[in-house]
């Protein structure tokens, strides 16, 4: 058991910094160059995006046996949530992911689009069982 | 100003790391499910521990069940159902639902390596750089310094809430997803794209 916990850490952590550094490398992080992206005059980052969602699915064609039932269903907030998530990435520059990568790039402003997500993390947990509670299938549960 | 990676290479990169958690992890890519865990961690404790309490309790319960069919529908209820369902099944679905998942601290191990990964590049190729705001162009947008943490602010409450709202981001939804080619995952993504180009392009008018 204890064995199986540590690996679990260094399997996450070195995904994690790969991660890190792909997307570093790729200047996802960068505002400018995701601005550029979303006013459609520079796309390379869309085709990188593209190529990778490709890539990935070619190996899933492959790989199909080991990928573990996946819950992703429609749902009422599958659209405002969406919306809501593209007006503000395009707000703060930042995916769930990104914002840190924009922090270790030494934009300390993302110190704050941190707590921004926190707290919107923690209010949509206390307003969904109150008010919608509709099965919202997110994933990696 | 370091080059950034040709489309290609990066593309090969962000597929090698889709394909890398599937085989080191054995699940899908999810950050915004990574960040569920980790900001909610208390509460989703509370609910492992009261389901502790109810496998502990399942012979209880069983026998209380039992105890309940049989004065209601007698003993032969019981032999008919016997024949239809086999105890080995059963003791499998329960175990799978119960299946105790990824601590919360691998979550945040994961988040912070992610961290780690890009300031290591950062000092690396010598992009990193101290600033209060984010960019040049997002101040000249947004204005002040305080004015940008505002709009910052309020942009990390949208997406915290919209990738939850949603069930997936950029990695979920648009990584993991549509490489699935899961319905709901395309439309999702189609729809955050289309919002933040829109927003963009709006912003830009107004710069």
């Amino acid at each position: 058991m204890k064995k199986i916990r540590i690996n679990q850490y260094l399997a996450y952590g070195v995904i994690g910094i790969l991660f890190g550094i792909v997307l570093t490398r790729i200047g996802f992080a960068n505002y400018d160059e995701l601005h550029k992206m979303f006013i459609l005059t520079d796309l390379r980052m869309l085709y990188t995006f593209a190529g990778g969602v490709v890539l990935s699915m070619l190996m899933f064609f492959v790989l199909t046996k080991k990928i573990p039932a996946q819950h992703k269903i429609f749902q009422p907030g599958t659209i405002p949530g969406s919306m809501l998530f593209g007006f503000g990435w395009a707000i703060c520059g930042a995916c769930p992911s990104l914002v840190f990568v924009q922090l270790g790039q030494g934009a300390f402003g993302a110190v704050l689009t941190m707590i921004g997500m926190f707290f919107g993390v923690w209010t949509y947990r206390k307003t969904h069982g109150r008010y919608f509670g509709w099965d919202t299938g997110t994933c990696g549960v | 100003m370091t080059e950034y990676w040709p489309w290609w290479m990066g593309a090969l990169g962000l597929g090698g790391i889709s394909i890398l958690y599937l085989l080191l992890v054995g699940r899908l890519l999810g950050v915004s499910g990574s960040w569920a865990k980790v900001v909610n961690w208390k509460e989703n404790q509370a609910i492992d521990k009261s389901k502790q309490e109810l496998v502990q309790d399942k012979d209880a319960m069983g026998s209380a069940f039992m105890a309940e069919t049989l004065a209601e529908f007698g003993e032969g209820a019981i032999d008919e159902f016997k024949g239809e369902v086999d105890d080995a099944n059963i003791n499998q679905t329960v175990s799978a639902s119960l299946d105790a998942p990824t601590p919360w601290t691998v979550h945040l191990v994961f988040l912070l390596s992610i961290l780690v990964g890009s300031l290591l590049t950062a000092i690396y190729t010598g992009q990193f750089e101290f600033r209060l705001d984010l960019s040049n162009v997002h101040s000249q947008i947004f204005g002040t310094t305080w004015e940008v943490w505002v709009a910052l602010l309020t942009g990390g409450m949208m997406v915290g809430f919209g990738t939850q709202m949603a069930g997936g981001c950029t990695s979920g939804h648009g990584l993991s997803g549509c490489a699935r080619l899961i319905p709901v995952s395309i439309l999702a993504t189609v729809v955050f794209m289309v919002s933040a180009i829109f927003q963009s392009m709006l912003m830009e008018v107004m710069r």
